[in-house]
């Protein structure tokens, strides 16, 4: 096996010439890939790439998703390279578009419909089809049709190192510092690379250049994400009259809603954000946003949660259009609806709550909907929290929080809280409110919190009002020592 | 012959005067009111009324155990609270049992509601009312709560049946705390508790229920 690697050789070395100062490589640890596994067999994947030009400006990512999203009429496998080019996966759909020339016409014109120029090269491997297609572009013959001009089209994966050893480095795009390294040893171009030896390429360039030389020719697998169209709802709808009533714009966006349910059904996908807007005459367009916190697909749900949501709006004017736009869909496991409606017997609850939270939030304000938190500090104020509800479906006793070690007992805090404490009226030292507070018990002292500027210094006493209520008074340790109601027992 | 007929007055839809009627309870935590009360406790789904004599009396304690109770089920569903007027106070809560991952507190105070209560007075505070008697009757509805508490200024009988409807639908047990006042209307709630600080405790009077104690209950508290 070695003595045939051996004798292909020279199959390379025709076509650069040998390097001076980089030793001769050695069959067993060259860079070179395994041609002789690559015989004249068809090879697995044809890349197709696009390189854009970047005159006038780099293309921008938005017109990279364009061109993919269009691309994707060619073959289902397309991927972005930003930022400037685009690979296809060509393999199978050759023959459906006429062969290479077809395709490359297909390809050609929808870059030009959107206004740019693309020079395409196709090779057994993404990195060999973009060098390829970069180095056209460089050697301005990038605007010739493909198929005349044979060094951009390699469909044999025996030829494909053959090809790639006389274009210059640089077509890899690698750092510019490992370029002139290269360079000081008098590697230029993608041959003279690949004829160093493996280990010291790693040891002195990195182990993701050589890498990128494994997959350039093949060796190495190279994955791509498959591009993805994002893909959002958006319907318009003009009105044969214009409204005013409420009741009536919803009767309008109803089929929209409906459209949008079967849109996200048909991808199961949800939504996060859904924006509404309604056109006016004069006035400009009155915007609706609805922000949910889980995706959501049901259009019965956003319908009542966008109907909340529009009951607030005050219209300027009378809608003329209507507009629907999604925000990024973001996928959904639909669960199984449940047989019974809540509140009958085995009627699932834990289901209910996200939906129940969504619709509060929805008229009320994100913040009026909040669960309850406990924090380790010793000052009242700051030993609770607020936090986002904790939705889940089922709860094991393990996740419930056991009792704290508490240090007081359990009658010595109040279950009310004042946001501010509230000074109170005072006679001869004594705080008032309803008549005299009778202090019950002991005082206890909470002092210090000098590490984040929230210090205090308290007495803090329970007391009993003249209407039977259990109050939760401080008096400051410092001058002039005055009262402070601070909770309720309830 | 008797027998069968006592198990047929055992059907929950039968209800016979003075005798209890069987409907499924959540017991207080407190044994002389479990007895006082038809059914030995809360109704598990429905409305009551909470009266105390004013704000602080004992009120909360009252419902502490049994909120402490059902929080902790493995399958519980959430604990709403609905326009308290203070802020439940969460380190308190969690010494008395309740678990905290299980609360919810909808409060109105930083919604435009409130600004409103703050520009125009009488009318701001008609908003607000109305967003509390919304969220109290969604809450309610939605079966996503085990016990929902509202605390209203004034509620008209129509309301309070609505929510009374709301919360058999959802198989939630609705507590409306109330001024003192209120017990002299009438009320479509299942039971009406007045409630008033007595020594180390409370004094609780059952208004209205159906075939509980009418004597007054003493409760220790601490």
């Amino acid at each position: 096996m070695r003595h045939r690697r051996a004798l292909e050789l020279p199959l390379e070395a025709g076509a650069a010439p040998a390097p001076r100062q980089a030793p001769a490589p050695r069959a067993r640890d060259g860079l070179h890939p395994i041609a002789g596994r690559a015989a004249a067999t068809a090879p697995a994947e044809l890349w197709l790439a696009v390189h854009l030009a970047a005159s006038p400006s780099l293309p921008s990512q938005q017109d990279l998703e364009r061109l993919g999203a269009r691309a994707q009429r060619l073959t289902p496998r397309v991927s972005l390279d930003p930022p400037d080019s685009l690979l296809l996966e060509v393999k199978g759909s050759l023959h459906l578009f006429g062969g290479m020339e077809g395709l490359s016409r297909e390809m050609t014109g929808e870059c030009s419909r959107l206004g740019m120029s693309g020079t395409l090269a196709v090779a057994p491997t993404p990195l060999a089809a973009l060098a390829l297609a970069r180095a056209a572009r460089k050697l301005g013959v990038a605007d010739s049709p493909i198929s005349a001009c044979g060094s951009r089209v390699v469909t044999d994966p025996a030829q494909l190192v053959g090809r790639l050893s006389p274009l210059p480095l640089a077509m890899l795009r690698w750092p510019q510092d490992t370029l002139d390294r290269l360079a000081r040893i008098g590697v230029r171009t993608i041959g003279e690379a690949l004829r160093l030896p493996r280990a010291g390429f790693a040891r002195r360039f990195g182990t993701a250049q050589l890498q990128t030389l494994d997959r350039l020719v093949g060796r190495a697998s190279d994955l791509r994400d498959r591009f993805e169209a994002r893909a959002r709802f958006h319907r318009r709808r003009e009105l044969l009259y214009e409204l005013e009533s409420h009741a009536a714009l919803q009767a309008v966006l109803a089929p929209l809603l409906e459209e949008l349910g079967e849109f996200l059904r048909a991808r199961q996908c949800g939504v996060l954000m859904l924006e509404c807007r309604l056109r006016h005459r004069a006035v400009p367009p009155s915007r609706c946003v609805l922000r949910l916190a889980a995706p959501l697909a049901d259009p019965a749900q956003i319908a009542a949660l966008l109907t909340e949501r529009l009951s607030a709006l005050v219209l300027p004017e009378p809608v003329r259009a209507c507009e629907l736009r999604s925000g990024p869909l973001v996928s959904r496991v639909p669960g199984s609806g449940g047989l019974w409606q809540p509140g009958e017997q085995g009627g699932g609850a834990a289901a209910q709550a996200p939906e129940l939270i969504e619709r509060l939030r929805a008229r009320l304000g994100v913040e009026a909907v909040q669960g309850l938190a406990v924090v380790e500090d010793h000052r009242p104020e700051a030993a609770w929290s607020v936090r986002e509800p904790v939705i889940t479906t089922a709860m094991t006793q393990n996740d419930l929080q056991n009792d704290p070690e508490s240090p007081w007992p359990r009658d010595r805090r109040p279950l009310w809280l004042l946001p501010m404490p509230r000074q109170l009226n005072e006679r001869d030292g004594l705080p008032r409110r309803r008549g005299a507070l009778q202090l019950l018990g002991e005082a206890e002292r909470v002092e210090t919190g000098w590490w984040d500027g929230g210090e205090i210094a308290r007495d803090y006493y329970i007391a009993a009002d003249g209407r039977g209520a259990r109050l939760w008074v401080f008096r400051e340790r410092e001058p002039p020592h005055r009262w402070f109601l601070h909770g309720v027992f309830g | 012959m008797p027998r069968d007929l006592s198990r047929l007055l055992e059907h929950p839809a039968i209800w016979r005067g003075r005798s209890a009627a069987r409907t499924k309870t959540l017991p207080t935590g407190f044994a002389a009111l479990d007895a006082g009360l038809p059914g030995g406790g809360w109704p598990h789904a429905g409305l009551i009324e909470i009266l105390p004599t004013c704000f602080g009396a004992g009120e909360l304690s009252l419902l502490l155990p049994a909120l402490a109770a059902v929080t902790r089920r493995p399958e519980a569903r959430w604990c709403a609270w609905v326009a308290p007027p203070l802020q439940p106070f969460a380190p308190a809560l969690a010494r008395h049992g309740v678990a905290l991952e299980r609360v919810l507190v909808v409060s109105l105070r930083p919604s435009a509601a409130r600004q409103a209560a703050g520009r125009k007075g009488g009318f701001g505070r008609q908003v607000a009312q109305k967003s509390a008697l919304w969220a109290l009757e969604q809450t309610l509805r939605s079966g996503a709560c085990d016990i929902a508490m509202g605390w209203l200024r004034s509620a008209l009988p129509r309301q309070i049946r609505r929510l009374h409807l709301a919360a058999e639908r959802g198989d939630t047990l609705g507590v409306l705390f109330r001024p003192p006042e209120a017990a002299r209307d009438s009320s479509p709630a299942v039971l009406r508790v007045a409630l008033e600080p007595a020594n180390a405790g409370a004094r609780v009077t059952l208004l209205k229920s159906r075939g509980g104690t009418r004597s007054a209950i003493e409760l220790p508290f601490r």
